[in-house]
């Protein structure tokens, strides 16, 4: 039993990091059924905001706190500077358009993105703790684990339920539904589709850029993460069956899983595990667990 | 006119390493590049987006670098075996792809592909992991070369190959599996009505652009003389899709257009900047925009205008 | 156009032919040195210490009128663009005839892709910092160097401290970075440990990809395998984050932690004392004989008023090199009456040489590999500085721990007995 429990602890831990990573490619590609291949540029700017406003935080003597707000508010500031501007300008162009391009533009979109990081922030590595180490420790199963680590895990299950209940329960996420299933029907009636889009993109680049701000107490941030990201990203959206949240939070369990497990017993596989399931889940269903098969297109 | 310009191109391309050696790695890499995104193209045509052809790219450098290791030593030998070993990689996963369209498929490759690149990095006793392996200098019909008379060799015999290849991959998209391929993006269940086989057009458009990658796979490996696992990263992957629409797909040049653009620009553009992916994704994204056919497009349409 | 072709490449074989000899020629205007480490990512917290020093350095030694008076003009390459464009940069850079000598690489990955292009180019390329010793394991090297030693007497040195400090060790656990110096290092330790104690038992294995950010999981597994010693050779970023992810975990507490990079880290993060820790050969700033010298401490001082921190092991790394490419043209235009030497006559000067650096001595083998000392401590409080320093220290000869050349190595370490490790000095006996 002993032995049990550290398993399940880290794969909860390493799974909220995981779905963070994932959740809002999903959500946008739900919404916009746009693929966007620079989801992972906004998570390692949201990571890099993230370590410099922490780290502005602690050579002020601020009040250490504050640097758990700076996380969220972070991820924030990405969103509303970049999400609008994007959408409007780059992504809106592709609606209608061959995956081919939407997946093109997206793509130069993360090649813009990766060298403007570069020429923003350097290319050194931040890092900064401060929430973390305010956290402390517990030991759990003879292993001491981060309480910072189970604070993800809390994070990760509030915004599974917080998406579920703003799409399902709220005026906005109502319209954002009859928006997926219906947009010439939704725009007839008198929505603002433009709005919803906006809306939406940007909420995708504040998961995005939520997940990188989460990652950095323990994780720091280089160059190279948000290529990194992208394909991890990838992989739990398509085990989940991309545009579900639900099987987003599935999936990362599931690579999560499958990386603690080749760590602890087979480590010289641990970074092929997460392929590795991703593709056993793509033979046996190609769209995803919880995706739906579409039609070929006529 | 079109003919013309571009003999006169190969020439220029032959011609530039005796003017500046250095030219020739830079110039080497390039037909590798525009083989693999040539490759890609092809699947283009069909409307079929793949983001994991590099995975054929290092499997096929990776193949070369493992027969010489077994003791093959024939650059013809190498560049046959290893090409027709990525061949059969790109029927058996095609096999199982090209069931998929759109998004999924694009997907569905890049998985595959990052499967390729894990096991390449990880297996150190086999593949060296990240170190990668060697791809020694190999004999040429039997006679031990020096490292720059090989180089020189793979040097012309890779613009002889874009030549011969450029041209059997025409008069493929020319022929009826060719045109069935553009049809499979217009309208794909006429096709089937007309009694097409779809699976079969898109198999062996797989299968060839496989090859195609494979053989600039390679020439990449002999060239740099080692293969890594990077070779099938994501990035690289997008990149070959890059250069593919930035030539445009509308003929076979294109790919190469694009590659030797990229290539020559490149070498250029790292003496006085290192923004170099900003330039290129703006490039990339202005040339969808406003461009649709790429770079070719531009030579095609001045002929029209000539006419 | 196939003849065409053929007649074009035998021109230009002919052509190459006739351009290969090279002969000793008047000084040029200026020294072209291609420097290869890594400059961006997470390897940098380790590469741009060693681009610091080598600016350091150059201006230093262009101050004094350079080189036999040609001054030093260094390019720099950064490593973290992988294989392919490191290739393609030391082609590129070799191809101008000013570039007489490489510094490359800090990898062991790299100098391990390049070596085969510096014997067939000819160029003379000191590695200044890899130390795979699968690099100039054939002895066939003519062009290839290494000043700095290599990897089986620094892993080795680890083994023979830790048995000396802790001779009671039963379960070791082993975290390396994926690559060719990590593999090696573990190969190594792992044999010496065997060789020296039998019934060591390694419990855990892991080798995560250079340059991940996170190793929760990993720290986790480490744990629950309870070994005695943890050894690492993570290096960069990659160890600044381990440590700071492991230290509130508990791990430093519950086993004795090796950072065998560790003296890398010690200015910017909290190291608890007591940790083993080295600088993979004699490149420690603070040592005795570094302390003895005075051109030791002005390197010190002035990289410290130039960067903000004292110059770290690779920082000496690279300084020593830069002193070990300086000796050798010296003594090449000594043997040949002063004037400017070709890059054959500059490899030929290397040869066989020894060298006074900052730190101690190098002597270059028959196969090109150098001697170096190697000190190894563990990490304790300083009185004069902020940080913890190295203590208990304990300098190893570099022919002590070295085989012969064309030896295999792992070969020659499951030779070694108990009795050779008796032979060798203790902790703290290099004060």
């Amino acid at each position: 039993m002993n032995a049990i429990i550290p398993l399940v602890l880290d794969t909860l831990s390493s799974a909220a990091l995981i779905f963070f990573a994932a959740v809002g490619l999903t959500l946008v590609f739900n919404v916009l059924r746009v693929l966007n291949v620079a989801h992972g540029s906004f998570y390692s700017i949201g990571a890099y905001v993230a370590a410099s406003i922490c780290a502005f935080i602690v050579s002020r003597h601020l009040n250490p706190y504050l640097s758990f707000v700076a996380l969220l508010f972070s991820a924030a500031l990405v969103a509303v500077v970049l999400g609008p501007l994007i959408e409007s300008t780059l992504i809106r162009w592709t609606y209608g358009k061959s995956e081919a391009v939407q997946i093109l533009i997206t793509f130069g979109l993360f090649l813009i993105l990766e060298d403007l990081q570069r020429m923003v922030f350097g290319v050194q590595s931040f890092y900064e703790d401060t929430p973390m180490r305010l956290m402390g420790s517990s030991s759990i199963g003879g292993v001491v684990y981060l309480n910072y680590q189970m604070f993800l895990v809390a994070m990760a299950v509030i915004v599974v339920f917080g998406l579920r209940l703003l799409i399902k329960h709220s005026r906005l996420g109502r319209l954002v539904t009859a928006v997926v299933a219906d947009r010439e029907m939704a725009q007839s009636i008198g929505v603002d589709t433009n709005k919803i889009f906006i809306f939406a993109f940007s909420l995708g680049v504040f998961l995005a850029a939520l997940g990188g701000a989460l990652a950095v107490p323990t994780s720091g941030v280089a160059p190279g993460l948000g290529a990194d990201t992208m394909v991890l990203a990838f992989a739990v959206a398509a085990i989940g069956g991309l545009g579900q949240i639900e099987g987003a939070a599935l999936a990362a369990l599931i690579v999560a899983l499958a990386r603690v497990l080749a760590i602890y017993f087979v480590p010289s596989l641990d970074a092929v595990a997460p392929y590795a399931a991703m593709l056993i889940v793509l033979l046996v269903r190609p769209y995803g667990l919880f995706g739906a098969i579409t039609t070929r297109r006529i | 006119m079109r003919a013309i310009l571009l003999i006169v191109a190969i020439l220029a391309i032959v011609a530039a390493p005796m003017a500046a050696p250095w030219l020739q790695f830079v110039l080497t890499m390039a037909v590798a590049k525009g083989l693999a995104a040539l490759g890609v193209a092809v699947l283009l045509r069909a409307g079929m987006i793949s983001i994991g052809h590099a995975m054929f790219v290092a499997a096929s450098a990776y193949g070369v670098a493992f027969l010489a290791r077994a003791g093959i030593a024939d650059f013809g030998l190498l560049l046959v075996l290893s090409v027709v070993i990525t061949g059969l990689a790109g029927a058996v996963v095609g096999a199982f792809l090209i069931r998929y369209r759109a998004i999924f498929f694009a997907m569905l490759n890049l998985a595959v592909s990052m499967v390729f690149y894990a096991l390449f990095a990880k297996l150190y006793g086999v593949t060296g992991g990240t170190d990668g392996m060697t791809i020694p200098v190999p004999t040429v019909f039997g006679i031990v070369l020096s490292e720059p008379t090989f180089k020189a060799v793979l040097f012309y015999g890779s613009v002889a190959l874009m030549v011969v290849v450029g041209l059997a991959v025409h008069r493929y998209l020319d022929s009826p599996l060719g045109h069935a391929l553009s049809a499979v993006h217009t309208n794909e269940v006429r096709l089937e009505y007309l009694g097409v086989p779809v699976w079969a057009v898109l198999l062996v458009a797989y299968v060839v652009s496989a090859v195609l990658a494979g053989l600039g796979g390679a020439i990449a490996g002999f060239a740099i003389g080692r293969v890594v696992p990077d070779f099938a990263f994501w990035t690289a992957s997008g990149h070959l899709v890059l250069v593919a629409v930035l030539g445009g797909i509308g003929g076979v040049p294109g790919a190469f257009i694009g590659a030797f653009f990229l290539e020559l620009l490149h070498t250029e553009a790292a003496a006085f900047t290192d923004a170099w992916n900003l330039i290129v994704g703006a490039a990339l994204i202005g040339v969808i925009m406003f461009l649709p056919k790429g770079l070719y497009g531009l030579l095609t349409r001045s002929e029209v205008s000539a006419k | 156009m196939k003849f065409k072709t053929a007649l074009s490449a035998f021109a230009l074989v002919g052509c190459l032919g006739a351009a290969m000899p090279a002969f000793a020629q008047d000084k040029p205007a200026s020294l072209g040195l291609g420097i290869f480490t890594f400059t961006s990512g997470p390897a940098a917290a380790y590469g741009m210490p060693g681009k610091n020093a080598a600016d350091l350095m150059i201006d230093q030694i262009n101050a004094a009128g350079g080189i036999g008076g040609v001054k030093i003009a260094p390019t720099y390459v950064d490593e973290a663009q992988g294989a392919q464009g490191v290739i393609t940069e030391y082609r590129r850079l070799a191809a101008e005839p000013k570039n007489q000598v490489m510094l490359a690489a800090l990898s062991s990955a790299n100098c391990l892709a390049l070596a085969p292009i510096a014997e067939q180019l000819e160029v003379p390329t000191v590695g200044w910092n890899c130390d795979t010793h699968q690099l100039l394991q054939d002895g066939k090297s003519k062009y290839v160097f290494r000043p700095n030693g290599n990897t089986v007497p620094e892993f080795v040195a680890y083994a023979v401290y830790l048995l000396a400090k802790k001779p009671d060790v039963k379960t070791v656990a082993i975290i390396n970075p994926d690559y060719a110096f990590g593999h090696d290092a573990a190969k190594i330790f792992k044999a010496a440990l065997h060789a020296l104690k039998p019934d060591i038992q390694i419990v855990a294995e892991l080798f995560p990809k250079l340059g991940s950010p996170n190793y929760q999981t990993e720290i986790s597994r480490l744990t629950t395998a309870r070994p005695d010693v943890v050894f690492s050779n993570l290096w960069g970023a990659d160890l600044e984050n381990f440590v700071r992810q492991a230290q509130p975990r508990g791990l430093f507490t519950s086993s004795q932690v090796i950072l065998a990079l560790g003296e890398t880290v010690l200015q910017r993060v909290s190291l608890p004392d007591g940790v083993i820790v080295g600088v993979l050969g004699d490149g420690w700033w603070m040592s005795p004989d570094a302390a003895a010298n005075p051109e030791t401490k002005k390197f010190a001082e002035a990289y410290k008023a130039k960067f903000g921190e004292y110059p770290v092991f690779p920082s000496i790394k690279m300084a020593n090199t830069i002193l070990y490419v300086k000796a050798a043209y010296e003594s090449a235009m000594k043997k040949n009456g002063g004037k400017w030497p070709s890059r054959a006559e500059l490899a030929e000067a290397m040869k066989g040489s020894t060298v006074t650096t900052l730190t101690g001595k190098s002597v270059t083998r028959a196969d090109n590999d150098g001697l170096v000392d190697q000190i190894v401590g563990v990490t304790v409080k300083s009185p004069t500085q902020s940080f913890p320093v190295i203590g208990d220290m304990v300098r190893y000869k570099g022919d002590a721990l070295m085989p012969k050349e064309g030896q295999d190595p792992i070969a020659w370490i499951s030779t070694l007995k108990p009795e050779f490790a008796a032979s060798l000095p203790k902790p703290g006996s290099y004060k």
